[in-house]
């Protein structure tokens, strides 16, 4: 009995004391949180500091509204934050730092059985915004197009919308999945599907990948490639402490290298 | 006499002995038990009371926010582009007819020798895929500095053509090309290599030879494909004048917010520098305040610039619907294929109608007026019959909650459909046919369904049943099916299956507890009369027991209608209103709900904002509906009750 109570109490210690360091909430967006900030964060783990984290990637836009409540102490984004973001942030006393960490091209994706390679910028508009509706109107086997997008908390549904349609509303025969994988098996299960992924998720199996007038996604040619866009982390003001250490490892040269390896481009290519 | 005798006091040992009436903290304990018990009942009551107060808190401010925007949208002008926006739209639907006529008659010359040369290409990417490996390190090699020696980039050239060899030899060519041509198509696949970028030669003849049938098409149809691009050619002059007036409206409305969101902060922290007793505290605030401002928009001197134009715009509209009629009268009649004829018809017919949808338009444009207030019943109206969801939008949000009222009504329509004749008959089966061991089967495996997590089916949803139901659409002999061969996977009739599986052990189990309570005296009433089982069950027992069936599945249908997770994984997520025009195809289309707009955009929204609020609106909707549903359940088994003998 006395021997029972003891180890459940030295057990209790050893689990308290382990709990002895900082959780650092990481909140935003789903092209980076899925695979790029775990990464970062197990990497940054490894060369010793006790943080835990917590990483929850439900869109770009929960970034903000996470950062705005304190709920947060990074946020990730794949696009730039909004000036009425900002404007709600500094109500609730938030300043927000902006922190480049690496740039992405958005890829259109089909399914690898459509003898489509090509589509101009126009034609991709009208695609998702609805206007064109069959495949036989861009030249490929005749059927009507199946439009997949992410949802409205994604960044890089925000980007789409201003990179490649001009603003304009997606059509509403779009379907709105939560996150890159998702989209990537439904292209890949409809013959008829068209979507966008993130360059890192564009080489998933069973779609391929589409030109934007004759300009492929490639790293070596991300200024070129007429989707592309930079990604960011914000903290509230200037970061200090663990959260200072985590972001200038996320931009230190071993950060860069990770950034490589999970398909996105890093700074020193980019810039 | 003296008796100084006083009244007899029983002996102490009796006095503690003795058993007296326990009372805690000088109560009953029978008061304090049936206390607890009640307390219990009615903390039920009151949580239940509160949620109720907490949903409309945060939902009723919906409508006076709405109307707010709503007024911002009609002052900065937004409303004013939209009147003549909206409508062009419809250009784009008909454009797109007008293309895939286009197409459908260059086919009748092109489709063979683009089928050719898609089926090429496609051979040649599938033997890409199954040398990637090979292909890439022999790619590697070369761009490593310094180069390596050449024997062991041959050994690599050796492994790759191995490689392609043998990835040519087992495709299958199609019958679209004859043998010779499948034998020059093996060889060139088998010397494919990274190092040469050119095609193979057969690949660019199928190429050159498809683009000239195209060119040779093209010059046939030439009135067909000229009347298309000047079609689209034709919204080009208005499109232009209206984007401008859209980005300076779009300006105002982005200036009138920020003025708005900065005033508020700067009230507030002005009010919160006047309360401030310590001198530093109130300094600072003071000087945050001033920090937010900006100055107010002009509103009028904007509209003007924008309303100014309405002559130039009516106008455009005016040039553009005649350019559009000539075009229509130019289509030609005879347009190579049927399908190619029939859409150039619909388009014919459809010109017309929209030139007048045009002018129509541009008449309200002089009726317009940008300080007409918005009332409450036009924000009401906006919100329970709109029709289209839009949020996170650069131009304007829109909360109408029509599409996904629709997506569940009809869903919960297939799951009941679907779920009422299993679990009635199974119930009627187990509770009157069955044996004991069958019954001793049934039950617990029907009850053990409600056990699996939502998450779960909708797991399953996604990637059992979905193929599923895609692959069987796709048999020959069930073409008939209306709907069929189905598009998309994820779509109203999966969700509503698997909804229909989770419903069915609540409307069992009900519906047998029904049939259980019938009173003897009928069955008993029954056989006296020489009724045989099967009259008994049919003609006696159920109609009997109706009213608690009839409750199962409103009961049945209440747990549909608020599944959340189901619904968001496999229902498809398209906000939109489903085709009907399909008829009972319309089930295998994607829709979006109530509940799963909620789960979906709750993580994105500001506390506090329109959108924040209107997804408060749509739950208390859905409260509504689950205690409507409760209600009627309710009222039907009362009104059928059988009468208590």
């Amino acid at each position: 009995m006395k021997t029972a109570i003891l180890t459940l109490v030295t057990t209790f210690a050893a689990a308290l004391s382990l709990q002895a360091q900082t959780t650092l909430r990481i909140r935003g967006s789903d092209t980076l949180g899925a695979k790029l900030v775990p990464q970062l964060a197990e990497a940054f783990k490894k060369q010793g500091g006790k943080v835990s984290f917590d990483i929850a990637a439900e869109g770009s836009s929960t970034a903000f509204t996470n950062l705005a409540s304190g709920t947060a102490e990074v946020g990730m984004s794949s696009r730039k934050v909004k000036a009425d973001e900002r404007t709600l942030c500094r109500s609730k006393g938030v300043s927000l730092t902006e922190f480049e960490v690496a740039w992405d091209m958005i890829t259109v994706v089909v399914n690898k059985n459509n003898p489509i390679s090509d589509l101009s910028s126009k034609q991709i508009l009208q695609i998702f915004a609805g206007d064109i509706k069959d495949w036989s109107e861009v030249g490929g086997t005749p059927g009507p197009i199946s439009v997949y997008t992410r949802n409205t908390s994604s960044g890089t549904y925000k980007d789409f919308m201003g990179l490649a349609m001009k603003g304009r509303e997606y059509g509403t025969n779009s379907q709105k999945m939560a996150g890159n994988e998702q989209i990537a098996s439904e292209v890949a299960s409809n013959s008829n599907g068209i979507g966008y992924v993130g360059y890192a998720y564009a080489g998933a199996k069973g779609i391929k990948i589409v030109s934007i007038g004759g300009k492929a996604p490639s790293p070596a040619a991300v200024k070129k490639y007429p989707l592309s866009r930079p990604t960011f982390l914000y903290t509230n003001g200037a970061p200090t402490g663990t959260t200072k250490e985590f972001i200038d490892f996320c931009l230190s040269p071993a950060g860069d290298a990770i950034v490589a390896k999970g398909g996105f481009v890093p700074l020193s290519i980019a810039k | 006499m003296d008796r100084s005798t006083t009244p007899s006091r029983p002996p102490l040992r009796s006095v503690l002995l003795r058993s007296r009436k326990h009372t805690v903290l000088g109560v009953d304990p029978q008061h304090l038990i049936r206390w607890f018990f009640g307390g219990n009942a009615s903390i039920a009551v009151i949580v239940l009371v509160l949620i109720m107060i907490f949903l409309l808190r945060e939902g009723i401010d919906f409508l006076p926010t709405y109307r707010h925007e709503l007024q911002t949208y009609r002052r900065a002008g937004l409303e004013f582009c939209d009147i003549i926006d909206q409508p062009l739209q419809q250009n784009q639907a008909l454009s797109s007819s007008l293309r895939q006529a286009v197409s459908a008659s260059l086919e009748t010359l092109s489709k063979s020798a683009r089928d050719r040369r898609d089926a090429a290409f496609l051979l040649k990417r599938q033997i890409e895929d199954k040398t990637t490996q090979a292909s890439e390190s022999l790619s590697q090699a070369l761009e490593k500095t310094p180069p390596l020696p050449p024997e062991e980039l041959a050994v690599l050239r050796s492994e790759l053509q191995k490689a392609t060899a043998t990835a040519a030899a087992s495709l299958t060519y199609p019958d679209l090309f004859n043998a010779a041509e499948r034998e020059q198509l093996q060889r060139e696949f088998a010397a494919l290599t990274p190092e040469v970028t050119d095609l193979p030669p057969l690949l660019q003849t199928l190429a050159a030879d498809f683009t000239a049938k195209d060119h040779e098409a093209r010059t046939k149809f030439a009135s067909l494909v000229q009347a298309q691009e000047e079609f689209e050619a034709a919204t080009e002059p208005l499109q232009e004048v209206v984007d401008e007036l859209k980005q300076h409206a779009q300006e105002t409305k982005e200036k009138a917010v920020e003025f708005e969101v900065l005033e508020t902060n700067r009230l507030r922290l002005l009010e919160a520098a006047a309360k401030e007793n310590d001198p530093a505290e109130k300094d600072s605030l003071t000087k945050e305040a001033e920090a937010s401002f900006t100055e107010a928009v002009n509103l009028p001197e904007r509209i003007q610039a924008i309303t100014s134009r309405a002559t130039e715009l009516r106008e455009q509209v005016e040039k553009y619907a005649q350019v559009i009629e000539k075009a229509a009268a130019v289509l030609p009649t005879d347009a190579g294929t049927s399908v190619a004829r029939t859409m150039v018809n619909d388009v014919r017919e459809g010109i017309p109608v929209h030139a007048q949808a045009m002018r129509q338009a541009a008449a309200q444009l002089d009726s317009w007026r940008w300080d007409k207030p918005v009332s409450i019943f036009t924000v009401v109206g906006a919100f329970f019959f709109g029709t289209s969801w839009i949020t996170n939008s650069s131009w304007q949000d829109f909360f109408g909650f029509v599409p996904l009222l629709s997506g569940s009504l009809v869903i919960a329509f297939i799951a009941i459909l679907i779920a009422t004749p299993v679990s009635v008959v199974a119930a009627i089966y187990t509770n009157q046919f069955a044996s004991e061991s069958e019954k001793e089967l049934i039950k617990p495996v029907i009850e053990f369904i409600q056990a699996i997590p939502s998450v779960v089916l909708g797991f399953i949803g996604i990637s059992l049943v979905g193929n599923l139901i895609k692959d069987v659409s796709e048999w020959s002999w069930l073409q008939w099916v209306p709907g069929f061969p189905i598009q998309e996977r994820l779509n109203m009739f999966n969700a509503g299956c698997l909804l229909a599986f989770m419903a069915v052990p609540t409307m069992f189990s009900l519906s047998e507890d029904a049939l259980n309570n019938v009173p003897r005296a009928y069955i008993d009433a029954s056989d006296a009369l020489g009724a045989t089982k099967l009259q008994t069950v049919f003609r006696v027992i159920v109609p009997a027991g109706i009213s608690g069936i009839l409750s199962a599945i409103l009961l049945g249908l209440g747990r549909v209608i608020g599944e959340t997770m189901v619904v968001l994984l496999v229902a498809g997520n398209r906000i939109a209103i489903p085709d009907f025009s399909a008829g009972p195809g319309a089930i295998f289309q994607p829709a979006h709900t109530l509940t799963g707009i909620i789960a979906q955009e709750l993580g994105e929204v500001s506390r506090g904002s329109s959108h924040w609020q209107a997804l408060f609106m749509v739950g208390i909707v859905l409260f509504v509906i689950s205690l409507l549903v409760n209600w009627c359940a309710r009222a039907v088994a009362r009104r059928f009750e059988p009468h208590k003998a």
